[in-house]
Order: C-alpha cells, then sequence, then structure tokens
C-alpha cells in the first residue's frame, strides 16, 4: 500500500470506536454514524468503479435489497432482524451475480446505464407489490439493538462493518487480485492479453461490493427504522456512493472515507441554512471534483506526504 | 378500438419522445456523450413553460421557440465553462459531469421554485375532440404536431444546411473534420445547444398536458437513452423512431397490463436491445 505507517489507522480507528464513550451528543453521533455507513458505501463502490473501473450507477439496488431482506424477514417470517441482515447479503450476492453477469457485458455508458435500469426495475417492481413489500409506502423497519443508549449502540454496531469494508479495501488494494482490476480498468484488451479474465474478475469485485452494500442498507434501514422505495431505493443513493468514492480519491484505500467526512458535513452545513440544498451540493461536488481534482480530495494530500504513487486517478484520459 | 385507441396515443405521447431523444441521439452522435443532465434541462424547459403562462400570459405552444432559445443559450455556456474539459475524457468522467450538472440544475429549481407540483390551465390543452368511438386531447394532439415538426426541421437542418453538413462531418470523424477547416470545438458547443433546446422545448410543450417539479426531468434522460439505443446509437432519424415507438410500447403495456409498469417495459426493452441487437432496431449509423 501506500507509505502510511500503520499506526495511523489504528489511532483513527480507536479514537473513532470509543466515540461513544467520550461523546454524548446525540446529533454529533448521528452524523459521524451517517459518515460511517456512507463511508461503507463509497468503499463497497470503490471495488467495482474504482478499482475496475466499471461506472455503476445502479448500487443503491443492493442496499435495498439488504434494507428490505431484513424487514421483510422480520415481519413475514418473523426472523431475527440479525438473521434477516446476513439473508440481504447473501441475496445481493445472488442479485450482483444475475445483474452483473447481464450488466458486464456493456462497455462504457451501456454498462452505466444498464445499472441504472437494473436497479429502476427494482425499485418499481417493490414500489408496486402492495401486499409483500408494502409498495410506496414503506415499512417500519425493526430494530437491531434495543433501547437504551440506541445511538451508541448503533455506532458499536457500524463499526465492524467499516473496519471489515477497511479490511478488504487493503487485500484488494495490495492484492494480485486488486492490480487485475486495474488492469481491467486501464485496457481491457490488454489486461486479457496478459491472462486476466475480465468476466470472472468484474463479477468476483462486484459480488462482494454488492454484500457489504446490503449491510450497510440494512444498517441504515434499522437505523432510520424505515423502508420505502423513496429512501432505500433511490437512484440517490446510488450516486452517493460514486460521488463519495470519486470525491475521496477512487481506488485508494482511505478516499471512501475521506470522501464521506467531506460529503456528509458540507451537505449538513448547508441544510442548516436552506432547505433542499443537498442536490446542488452533490451537483458542485461532483461538477468540481471531475473538472478539478479527478484523483479526489486524496491526492492533495499524496502529493504531500509523498505516499507511493497509485495507477493515476481513475479513467483519467483515454 | 380501445387498442388502436392505445396505439394512437402511444403515438401522440411517442412525437414529444421523439423529439426529446432526436436531442439526446445528436448530443451523442456528434460528441460521443451520454448527457446525464438531459431531463434536468427538459425540467427547465417546463418552468420556462409555467412562469412563461402564469407570469407572462405566453401560450407555450406557441412561445416554445422563446424557451428553446433559452435553453440553447444555457446549454452554450454550460459547454464552454465545464463540458469542453472532459471532451478528450474518458466517459467515466464524462458520466460524472453531466450527471453533476444535472444534480445542479435540480437542486437550484428546487431552492428557487420550491419542490411543489405545478400545472397550468390552458383551456385548449384540456379540450377532447372526437374522431368516431376515438377520444384525443387537443394538449397531446398539439404537442405531437409541434414536436414532430421540429425533429423534421432539425432533419432538414442537419441535411441541407452548412452547420448541418459540418456537425455530421463531425460526427462521423472527430479528428478528420478539423483538416476539412471544421470548427469542431463550435460545432461542439451548436450540437449541445440544440440538443438541450430539443429537451427544454419538450419540457414546455408537455406542462400544459402534465405538471411539473423540479425532479420532473429523471425518467426522461433514461427514457432518451432507451430511445436512442433503440434507434441505433447517435442516428436522429433512428431517434425519432425509436420515441414512437417507445411510446405505443408504454401504451400497450399500461392497457394490457398496468399503468405502474409501463417504465419496467422500458428498462427491459432496453436490456434487451443492448443484448440481444446493440446495433438498435433500425441499424442506423451516424447522426
Amino acid at each position: 500500500m501506500s507509505r502510511l505507517p500503520w499506526w495511523p489507522t489504528v489511532v483513527f480507528f480507536v479514537a473513532l470506536t470509543s466515540m461513544p464513550l467520550w461523546m454524548h451528543d446525540g446529533y454529533i453521533l448521528q452524523l459521524v454514524f451517517r459518515v460511517v455507513v456512507f463511508a461503507v458505501l463509497g468503499i463497497a463502490w470503490n471495488f467495482v468503479g474504482g478499482y475496475a473501473g466499471q461506472l455503476s450507477l445502479g448500487h443503491v439496488a443492493y442496499f435495498g435489497i439488504g434494507a428490505y431482506a431484513m424487514t421483510l424477514s422480520t415481519e413475514r417470517i418473523g426472523w431475527n432482524p440479525w438473521l434477516g441482515v446476513v439473508l440481504g447479503a447473501v441475496l445481493a450476492a445472488v442479485a450482483a451475480l444475475l445483474i452483473g453477469s447481464i450488466t458486464f457485458r456493456l462497455r462504457g455508458p451501456y454498462f452505466a446505464l444498464s445499472t441504472i435500469a437494473t436497479a429502476e426495475i427494482i425499485r418499481v417492481l417493490v414500489q408496486n407489490q402492495d401486499t409483500l413489500t408494502h409498495g410506496a409506502v414503506g415499512t417500519n423497519a425493526p430494530l437491531l439493538f434495543q433501547a437504551p443508549d440506541l445511538d451508541a449502540k448503533f455506532f458499536f454496531g457500524a463499526m465492524p462493518l467499516l473496519g471489515g469494508a477497511f479490511a478488504l479495501a487493503t487485500w484488494i488494494h495490495t492484492s494480485r487480485f486488486g492490480y487485475r482490476l486495474r488492469a481491467i480498468r486501464e485496457n481491457e484488451a490488454t489486461a486479457m492479453a496478459v491472462g486476466v479474465n475480465p468476466a470472472v474478475d468484474k463479477l468476483l469485485a462486484l459480488i462482494p461490493s454488492a454484500m457489504v452494500t446490503a449491510l450497510a442498507g440494512s444498517m441504515y434501514a434499522s437505523y432510520f427504522s424505515f423502508v420505502g422505495p423513496d429512501t432505500v431505493l433511490n437512484i440517490e443513493i446510488s450516486v452517493q456512493a460514486a460521488l463519495i468514492a470519486m470525491l475521496g480519491g477512487a481506488a485508494t484505500v482511505w478516499g471512501p472515507i475521506l470522501g464521506s467526512i467531506v460529503l456528509t458535513l458540507t451537505a449538513e452545513i448547508f441544510k442548516n441554512y436552506f432547505e433542499h440544498t443537498h442536490l446542488v451540493v452533490y451537483g458542485l461536488l461532483l461538477v468540481v471534483v471531475v473538472v478539478f481534482l479527478p484523483g479526489g480530495v486524496i491526492s492533495l494530500f499524496q502529493r504531500r506526504w509523498r505516499f507511493r504513487r497509485q495507477a493515476g486517478p481513475v479513467g483519467a484520459r483515454q | 378500438m380501445a387498442f388502436l385507441q392505445a396505439f394512437l396515443n402511444g403515438l401522440l405521447v411517442g412525437g414529444v419522445y421523439a423529439l426529446i431523444a432526436s436531442g439526446m441521439a445528436l448530443i451523442f452522435g456528434v460528441m460521443r456523450l451520454v448527457n446525464f443532465a438531459h431531463g434536468a434541462f427538459l425540467m427547465l424547459g417546463t418552468y420556462l413553460g409555467y412562469y412563461g403562462w402564469t407570469l407572462l400570459g405566453l401560450n407555450p405552444y406557441l412561445a416554445f421557440p422563446l424557451w428553446g432559445a433559452a435553453l440553447f443559450a444555457l446549454a452554450v455556456g454550460t459547454y464552454w465553462l465545464l463540458v469542453r474539459r472532459v471532451m478528450g475524457a474518458s466517459d467515466f468522467l464524462q458520466i460524472l459531469l453531466t450527471e453533476g450538472i444535472g444534480l445542479v440544475l435540480i437542486g437550484a429549481a428546487q431552492l428557487t421554485f420550491g419542490a411543489d407540483y405545478r400545472q397550468i390551465n390552458l383551456p385548449v390543452a384540456h379540450r377532447i375532440t372526437s374522431v368516431g368511438a376515438l377520444h384525443f386531447s387537443v394538449g397531446y394532439i398539439l404537442s405531437f404536431a409541434v414536436s414532430v415538426a421540429l425533429v423534421l426541421a432539425l432533419r432538414q437542418f442537419l441535411a441541407r444546411t452548412e452547420m448541418g453538413r459540418a456537425i455530421r462531418a463531425v460526427a462521423q470523424n472527430r479528428t478528420v473534420a478539423p483538416l476539412m477547416g471544421i470548427r469542431v470545438e463550435r460545432v461542439s458547443a451548436i450540437t449541445f445547444g440544440l440538443g438541450i433546446a430539443c429537451a427544454g422545448v419538450a419540457g414546455a410543450l408537455l406542462l400544459p398536458i402534465f405538471w411539473t417539479n423540479p425532479t420532473v426531468g429523471g425518467p426522461y434522460t433514461l427514457k432518451s437513452f432507451v430511445i436512442v439505443v433503440l434507434g441505433g446509437m447517435g442516428s436522429v432519424q433512428g431517434a425519432a423512431l425509436g420515441g414512437l415507438l417507445l411510446g405505443v410500447a408504454e401504451q400497450f403495456t399500461a392497457y394490457t397490463w398496468a399503468d405502474r409498469y409501463a417504465e419496467v417495459v422500458n428498462f427491459i426493452l432496453f436490456l434487451a436491445v443492448l443484448l440481444f441487437r446493440p446495433q438498435g432496431l433500425f441499424g442506423g449509423k451516424g447522426a
């Protein structure tokens, strides 16, 4: 990986995990919880969008599958919600296999649009299944933790998810698998010429990505105790996942965490002044990143700290 | 008879789709750019139509050239400021940029106009005319007529004028076109402006028979790309035919199955065409 020594990582995770012990402001905890969940989302997206360079704008499908699987298995079959969380991850893996084997046949804009199309098909089906999914109205999601101290418990619940996603990202970043994905991103034909099988590797990147996204989705839904097609299947979440990874730095381990901090805090600050600003904020950040900082926020630090240079920002030039 | 009615309704809606998608196809064919902000610009068109009617009393069926010109200017500005910078970049960045522009427009609309649904009450649009047992809303007929006229005009423009020839040259070969004395940047700016003007005018034409809010455009970005794919990438004629086809397909789904599944049919059609007939249904090539 980079020449970043091991201890900042440890300090970061210890400081973050211990937060509920020394920070009792519920608002701050909620904010940091959101930063953590969206960082997980960005990390997961990065496997496919950053390393493999496949612009998925349909990750909300897996997010929604996680949220709905947990909710409906608890409500309809009477399962323990945690079992529902596991079910969500498994279903997301199955969905990733199906969706991936269709959409990965397509390239460039067709791939991006096909991911939107599949996510939208799922949204419309969920929205119109009044009997099973409660349709457009949505329903209450079960709580994964019991009161009191819900904020702290959810926070502690989300940390292993972030840690796991981070560890997975670190592994991908340094493993042969990660290099194969980067090879696919840079030039698929050349990658094939040196023995990479893009069809298989893209699927292998998408499956863990979808599973982690589903876990984040069930955590998110349980925290806000609600699932509905306009919340957990909203296309905005797909855009957010991509934006967070790009904003921080695509195909980097720390990028999505940085991106989530920047995005969540910026959106929150503006929200306190105007109603309905989050889209403008997302849009402006997206435009600024693409035009002026395609390497993401992390590229500013990389230059200063002289990390080992990585394979360059994703898709910088054809 | 209901079958025929559904077919004709589909054609009427499809005419407007054809206009929206022709703009998308033009941009895609000439600039190789998928404009993810297409629907957001369409939404601006609906608001121009709305405020034109409520504040100035301008009937959108007559004032549409004004709204088209306004969006043309806005789009050319956007091109010079932002889009120009990603013209050589990967489609990854191009998609993210146009998506970002779209989000800014939608967000700005929410800030300035609020998130409420808005409608105008244009008496002529809600009149019903009957031919035998078939009934048509005059609004749909007017929107269809204007849209089709504009698509045909666009075609003539591309086929007959010097600028149209330049646009087609750039679509054919971006590298060789400048050697023939064509200013590719200028052609791209104008193409982007024209494509978005199509979306904006369509928005203004949809307003009297529909409603608007800041997120109304979202589905049209996808729909128009579905149509572009159906019609063969970047072919304006293909897009026009694809638009009619999609309109009919939607109406049939609504008629035989359920209104709310019409959207799903779009996407399934889209995936199926991409996977099994990537050259489009009509096998067109170039703009």
